[in-house]
């Protein structure tokens, strides 16, 4: 098993080292408050260097990668509570960048640092800066490459450091893996890695200094792609095998767990990382990039265990059958990963966006689903765009049923209405009205700070050009434009509904649209009979197209929306259909919908149909949720679905299961993300069966939905096929 | 008429009825009672009403032409023709209704889409004759391995069974025999021996094996039913059925665990 296993003893052993206070701000202070007297980006550079020097070099005895996150807590009194709020009022003063001001979810550029080195990178810096000196470029150009250049020493200074952190212990137990790592760390600090045992050690020194600096989600991308190189000069020369590479990649991920170490009373699912890995897929030239650390980083994935590491998998028309057998292997073994991606929808619609082609082929994703051009483009932010709330506004003259705020534009009386296209307009120009206003809102925030100021020289140095142009990463360095994701919620809430007015208010007459809206205002109160009526209207997910018409009208009149704006710096704004758990703190705003859902309720979940309402299964959730053209939403869509283990262990229903996922591709879905149900899971689908209300089971001849069966039955179907 | 029929399920993504995706037709109504079935529900020819502990109630049982499954099953088109699949039609038993079965099959023929038929085999030879042209293979199920066994357990006629099996197999149809290999019947390594006998005999070159399962138990309660026997025993585990396929193929049988 190699050193993985003692590693996870000895991390779960150390768990309460982090504990304690967070000293990131106050190893920070200590950088300005000796540089004060510096332009902003260049103090700056030395707070960063500061983090960089000061924190504790932690290396775990069982470990074959150094780098731990616990140099971020110091015990609980190691500074008092009066010069931690000093630190933090000072750091506070210099800027905090966030998620809306292009902070993190980040791909970055790990190719360019594995081909230079630290060294190699802090010359290039040098090189840059004395190039622009020369040419009398700007004073912001010269100070952004100054700072550049003192962080990435400060970098260096702390590879080698972990290097002697490594060395001590290795002079009181004799370990091998401990004088390995020192040797590799010393060697990293000026010289670029040879072997694939330093590559990944770069790497992950890299990505653990973007959490130094408090970043959340930055991806590693596509680990398969750049580590390859180095992976086969190794084992062609025979020094280097599977097992052990498996045991590079599995220790280098499970330090991931860290973070959640770290945010162990946070309760919200953001208690853990999501570190992307983006593998398979198709190379630049569009050639099939997938390669044996492909199946490697799957193995390890596997191995760890662990919720950090986002596994996903790029999937397109050519992708060798052994990698989708591989990824169901994984799936079926219930960690829920890889996501399956479709390379034939996510390339097309990033080229919608305006990249080069084969920049759009090495797409990356960042956070969970986010697509992302690796290396090249300022950090990703997105936000939640609440479609279902536009339906309450324009049956409602542009006022909030629940507050009864003009939050919309006047969009007429319903009872002037007279057919579905009246309504439909009305549900259009409070779409476009609200776009207005979720896009103003956001470049409020997006571009408020000076961003000189607010600059980030440690990070541009992994985003192409920000050395050579002398730029940060938000103010010109990076190749393409900052892009922006409006994550379009409810799409099934709001196909449900248009499909419920139209059989209930223009087909069956059962009520006016303005008696409807009135229902709807007093939250079905008294009218429960169209409540009913609006709950047997057609439902998105059963292959019906009666309402998967409105799905379409959904993604296409989003697209077209928010195809018109810009951001700061010119780029573009995506569509997503996704919401993370967000539907439901979204729902609380929406009052009572026409699809027969009550005030406050959940919204549907990201692009599924609405929970318990697919009642034909899976082909048909596919049949209808094939329909709506994923090409116009470039930052990507969840699709949850649910599977028995008999789905995966059995290889002939596999190999079913394979095929289905295959057509939903090829029909144009984007993005599937499947949850073979393990015992746990199980036994909470019998406490809470309204969550698994889709989960069939299929045996010969037979049928039932999971939780029809009996209580002890539902154990059977792991009986039947678990490995004794 | 033979253009409707008597209709307890459709279901689409089966997965254990046959090759590739397929969507299964299951009809209502059969003469038979085997002690295990997991289709209770199916079972009464004027159809069945189950209620649920949650509130929830099915009808097993509805009248539907031939178009309107057809045009369930046609929504799945892309399935089929990328995974090999198709329909099944099953039951209860479907040839007590043989000319909705011809009906059906042959509109499923005529859009290119392959049928089988899984069937009991209890019924007069001239309800397969009629449908053989448009059925691509059978599924046969043979309870047991003698008249005492097929009574007792069933309430079927062995003799009659077999006789269609060897019939079958003259004109020439593509028959896979379908064994549920049921705890304290017939899992024993010298009944599967006899079943082999009467296999051979028959000409029979196929067999599936399928394990036990009481998946169907909650049906009996919500059917209102207190006598299914197999409430407490354990679903069978696949590897099981391992020395009963070596048995099979010893024998020179095409062999194979399904489910």
């Amino acid at each position: 098993m190699g050193n993985l296993q003692l590693l996870k003893q000895e991390m779960e052993e150390n768990r309460s080292l982090a504990q304690g206070t967070d000293v990131a701000d106050y190893y920070m202070f200590l950088g300005y408050r000796s540089h004060y007297r510096e332009p902003a980006v260049v103090a700056k550079g030395y707070a960063i260097a500061s983090l960089f020097k000061e924190h504790k070099k932690y290396v775990y005895e069982n470990d074959l990668i150094a780098g731990s996150l616990l140099g971020r807590r110091v015990p609980e009194g190691t500074y008092s509570q009066a010069e931690l709020e000093y630190a933090s009022r000072v750091v506070s003063s210099y800027g905090r960048n966030g998620f809306h001001t292009n902070f993190d979810h980040f791909a970055p550029d790990y190719e360019t640092i594995l081909e230079l080195g630290v060294g190699g990178m802090i010359c290039k810096i040098k090189d840059s800066l004395e190039k622009h000196q020369k040419a009398g470029s700007k004073d912001k150009k010269i100070n952004f490459l100054r700072s550049a250049q003192i962080t990435m020493e400060a970098f260096s200074e702390m590879i080698f450091e972990y290097g002697t952190a490594a060395e001590e212990l290795f002079l009181k137990n004799g370990r091998g893996n401990l004088l390995e790592i020192s040797r590799i760390c010393k060697k990293l600090a000026k010289n670029k890695p040879d072997t694939f045992h330093e590559a990944i050690q770069l790497v992950w020194l890299c990505h653990l200094s973007f959490c130094y600096e408090k970043r959340y989600a930055m991806a590693l991308g596509r680990l398969d792609q750049y580590l390859y190189p180095f992976y086969k000069k190794d084992t062609e020369a025979g020094i280097l095998s599977e097992e052990r590479a498996i045991d590079l990649v599995s220790c280098t991920l499970y330090k991931i767990i860290e973070f959640k170490y770290m945010n162990e009373e946070n309760t919200n699912l953001s208690s853990s990382d999501v570190v992307n890995i983006a593998i398979g897929g198709v190379k630049r030239d569009g050639s099939d990039a997938v390669n044996e650390l492909s199946y490697i980083i799957l193995e390890a994935v596997k191995n760890c265990n662990i919720p950090g590491p986002n596994l996903s998998a790029r999937m397109h028309a050519n992708i060798p059958e052994r990698f989708w057998d591989k990824c169901l292997d994984l799936i079926g073994t219930g960690i829920g990963y890889p996501a399956l991606m479709n390379d034939e929808v996510n390339i097309p619609a990033l080229f919608r966006m305006g990249y080069d082609i084969e920049d759009c082929r090495d797409y990356s994703m960042v956070g969970c689903i986010e697509n992302f051009m690796t290396g090249k483009q300022a950090p990703w932010s997105d936000g939640r765009f609440n479609n279902p709330k536009f339906l309450e506004l324009a049956l409602n003259n542009g006022k909030c049923m629940m507050t009864g705020v003009q939050m919309g534009i006047p969009t007429g009386d319903v009872s002037e209405f007279t057919c579905m296209q009246d309504y439909i307009d009305a549900l259009e120009k409070q779409t476009d009205f609200a776009a207005d206003e979720y896009v103003a809102l956001f470049e409020n925030e997006n571009d408020r700070y000076n961003r000189e100021r607010l600059s980030q020289p440690f990070l541009s140095c992994f985003c192409r050009d920000c050395i050579e142009r002398g730029l940060d990463i938000r103010d010109g360095g990076a190749i393409y434009p900052s892009a922006h994701g409006a994550a379009c919620m409810g799409i099934a809430t709001v196909a449900d509904s248009l499909a419920a007015i139209e059989k209930v208010v223009f087909t069956d007459k059962l009520v006016t649209l303005k008696e409807f809206s009135q229902i709807l205002e007093n939250n079905f109160e008294g009218r429960e009979d169209i409540r009913q009526a609006c709950l047997q209207a057609p439902k998105y997910g059963n292959n019906d197209e009666f309402v998967d018409k409105y799905a379409r009208w959904f993604v296409d009149k989003n697209a077209e929306i928010f195809d018109r704006y810009r951001t700061y710096d010119g780029g573009r704004y995506y569509i997503g259909i996704a919401s993370n758990i967000t539907n439901i703190p979204a729902g609380l705003e929406v009052s009572a919908t026409p699809d027969g859902r009550k005030k406050g309720k959940p919204l549907s979940d990201a692009a599924s149909p609405m929970h318990g309402l697919d009642k034909n299964g899976i082909t048909a959730v596919v049949n209808s949720t094939s329909k709506p053209d994923f090409k116009k939403v470039a930052c990507g869509t969840v699709l949850n679905q649910k599977f028995t283990p008999m789905m995966f262990s059995d290889c002939t229903k596999r190999d079913k299961l394979k095929t289905l996922i295959k057509i939903y591709f090829q029909k144009g879905g984007q993005e599937m993300q499947i949850n073979c149900v393990s015992r746990a899971v199980l036994e909470d689908a019998s406490v809470h069966p309204e969550n698994y209300s889709d989960l069939v089971v299929r045996v010969s001849g037979f049928s039932a939905f999971y939780t029809k069966l009996d209580a002890d039955v539902q154990k059977d179907i792991l009986e039947r096929t678990e490995n004794e | 008429m033979s253009d409707t029929g008597f209709i307890s399920e459709l279901q689409h993504f089966s997965t254990g009825d046959g090759p590739g995706i397929r969507t299964t037709v299951f009809l209502q109504g059969c003469n038979l009672h085997c002690e295990w079935c997991h289709n209770p529900e199916t079972i009464p020819s004027k159809g069945s009403v189950l209620q649920y502990k949650n509130g929830e109630k099915k009808i097993s049982g509805t009248l539907m032409t031939v178009q309107e499954v057809l045009e369930y099953i046609l929504e799945d088109v892309d399935f089929y023709k990328a995974s090999g699949g198709g329909v099944t039609i099953s039951g209860g038993e479907p040839l007590l209704q043989p000319e909705f079965c011809l009906a059906l099959a042959s509109a499923c023929n005529s859009h290119h889409i392959g049928v089988i038929l899984d069937t009991a085999g209890n019924v007069p030879y001239e309800a397969f004759k009629q449908v053989l042209p448009y059925i691509k293979t059978i599924f046969f199920d043979l309870k047991a391995n003698c008249p005492e066994d097929y009574k007792k357990r069933t309430g079927g006629n062995f003799d009659r069974i077999v006789d269609n099996l060897k019939q079958l197999v003259e004109d020439s149809a593509d028959v896979v025999v379908r064994i549920p290999v049921i705890p304290g019947h017939n899992d024993s390594l010298d009944y599967m021996e006899k079943y082999v006998d009467i296999l051979l005999n028959c000409g029979i070159k196929r067999v599936d094996l399928l394990p036990f399962h009481r998946l169907g138990s909650s049906k009996y309660t919500a059917l209102g039913r207190d006598d299914y026997r197999y409430k407490d025993i354990k679903t069978m585990h696949k590897d099981k059925l391992r020395p009963f396929i070596s048995i099979l193929k010893d024998r020179g049988l095409d062999a194979k665990i399904d489910g």
